[in-house]
């Protein structure tokens, strides 16, 4: 099961939190949390993929909220992505792109990483994401739209 | 931007997606084996319940209804009538309310025992409770032939309603016509029931003599002297007494016995269903559906009490779903 799905539960949380090493130790986390609750899973809720990526989505929603905590107390930034030249979100990909899919909101990149990269459909993205399919069209489309005008841009200057 | 170029982002994204680093599958393999999943479903739940509170009733109707003692169908003439716990009860086997002919005086064959005595005195009641057709002339006739009979009406009542009326009249006929009173009586209509009881006061009249004879003697003895110690007149006076106590209550006992008590109930109302005694098997599915539907009285009661709470937690948990999900969609808008 881990073996089968790692790429994908690796892919969305690099996606939704924009760190390859947070996106790895949110990793580790969620299939810890996944193998204390495999017992509770039901395949006719939905399958073991999209279970995990809802197991990751609220892993990554925990650490977050942490984050936001220790933020509020400390008052520094303290986990800032690294800035670097090479690409976060995929090897080879054109560091247009990457700079592009870096500057939409983490709840724009995880509709995007769903529906595209994961390749989901509509119905199992708004399970996921505990919204109804109309609004998974919606926030993807303005993503893309975001995308495009970023690249654009980036083209142009 | 063009659809090609657009085409070519997504495909892009896709084929350069991140493969899991050599290092984090290390740390998930050396992650231990997960056990058996727990397969706890709501619908099988439910059907287990279903069929849990269904063979209980029969199982409950099984035991209670094919083993358990037949039900004594409640007649009416079990109900006694008031006045006539004590003394002599005759309370023959009644005959479905319909067969008049059981009850016919010309038969003779129900009225023959209860034929009051000529040699004894006795206190004769009767409870007649008959379903006629019209209630206002089967009241008039009931009286007519009561006062044809020499008897009286001591109390009557008297109440029709648009659906059913009932007339209750307690007469009082000479005890050697009651037969001829009863038998006139249940011509009028069909009998519901009928109740005779027969309480011998010859007895209590027999003693009452004696002790006026006795009391009588004293008198007689005493009122020959001509000096009466005051003992002697303090004794008089009370056996004068006695005598007249005691022959009062003669009288009365003697007035009681010679009219016969007759408690007539004529109504129009129509007869209950016949009872029919249920089968074994007709017992079982009657058990059966009573605990089947005892147990849906229960599950109803148990939902229109707990009702308002489901639906005030319903709607609290729906209030906090929202409420997280607006968080979560904040906080990943920040998180950005």
């Amino acid at each position: 099961m881990a073996e089968e799905h790692l790429d994908d539960v690796y892919r969305y949380l690099l996606y939704v939190t924009g760190n390859p090493h947070l996106a790895e130790d949110l990793a580790s986390q969620t299939f810890e949390r996944a193998l204390k609750r495999w017992r509770r899973f039901d395949p006719s809720r939905g399958s073991t993929r999209t279970w995990l990526c809802q197991l990751a989505r609220s892993t990554a929603l925990d650490h977050f909220r942490t984050e936001q905590r220790r933020r509020r107390r400390e008052d520094v930034y303290a986990a800032e992505p690294a800035a670097s030249d090479e690409p976060v979100f995929g090897e080879g990909l054109s560091p247009t792109l990457d700079a592009a899919v870096r500057s939409l909101s983490a709840s724009e990149r995880e509709v995007v990483v769903l529906r595209v990269v994961l390749e989901l459909d509509g119905e199992l993205t708004a399970r996921v994401l505990g919204i109804r399919p109309t609004a998974v069209s919606t926030r993807l489309q303005r993503a893309l739209q975001k995308l495009e005008k970023r690249m654009v841009s980036d083209v142009r200057g | 931007m063009s659809e090609a170029k657009f085409e070519s982002i997504l495909r892009e994204l896709r084929e350069t997606a991140p493969l899991a680093p050599e290092r984090l599958r290390d740390r998930v393999r050396a992650l231990p084996e997960p056990g058996a999943r727990r397969s706890w479903r709501l619908r099988p739940a439910l059907a287990a319940a279903v069929a849990i509170a269904v063979a209980v009733g029969i199982g409950a109707a099984a035991i209670g209804g094919l083993t358990g003692g037949r039900h004594q169908p409640q007649s009416l003439t079990s109900q006694r009538a008031p006045g006539m716990q004590r003394g002599l009860h005759q309370n023959p086997a009644t005959p479905a309310p319909e067969d008049k002919r059981a009850y016919s005086y010309q038969s003779g064959a129900f009225l023959s025992p209860m034929v009051p005595s000529r040699s004894r005195l006795q206190n004769y009641a009767v409870s007649m409770t008959l379903r006629v057709r019209d209630l206002s002339s089967a009241t008039k006739s009931a009286v007519g032939t009561t006062r044809k009979l020499d008897g009286y009406v001591a109390n009557a009542d008297y109440s029709a309603s648009s659906s059913a009326g009932v007339s209750i009249l307690e007469l009082r006929v000479p005890v050697q016509r009651v037969q001829q009173a009863i038998a006139s009586f249940t011509n009028m209509g069909t009998i519901l029931s009928q109740r005779i009881a027969i309480v011998d006061l010859q007895a209590s009249v027999d003693r009452l003599d004696r002790r006026v004879e006795a009391a009588r003697k004293i008198v007689s003895e005493l009122s020959g002297r001509t000096n009466l110690t005051s003992d002697e007149q303090a004794r008089l006076e009370a056996a004068k007494q006695t005598v007249g106590r005691l022959s009062l209550s003669r009288t009365r006992l003697v007035r009681e016995g010679a009219y016969a008590k007759i408690s007539l109930s004529l109504t129009t109302r129509k007869p209950a269903a016949k009872h029919v005694t249920p089968g074994r098997f007709d017992r079982f599915w009657g058990v059966a559906g009573d605990i089947l539907g005892k147990e849906a009285i229960i599950l109803l009661y148990a939902l229109v009490v707990a009702g308002p709470f489901v639906l005030i937690a319903a709607l609290a948990l729906l209030t906090e779903r929202t409420r997280r999900r607006r968080a979560d969609s904040r906080l990943l808008q920040e998180a950005g």
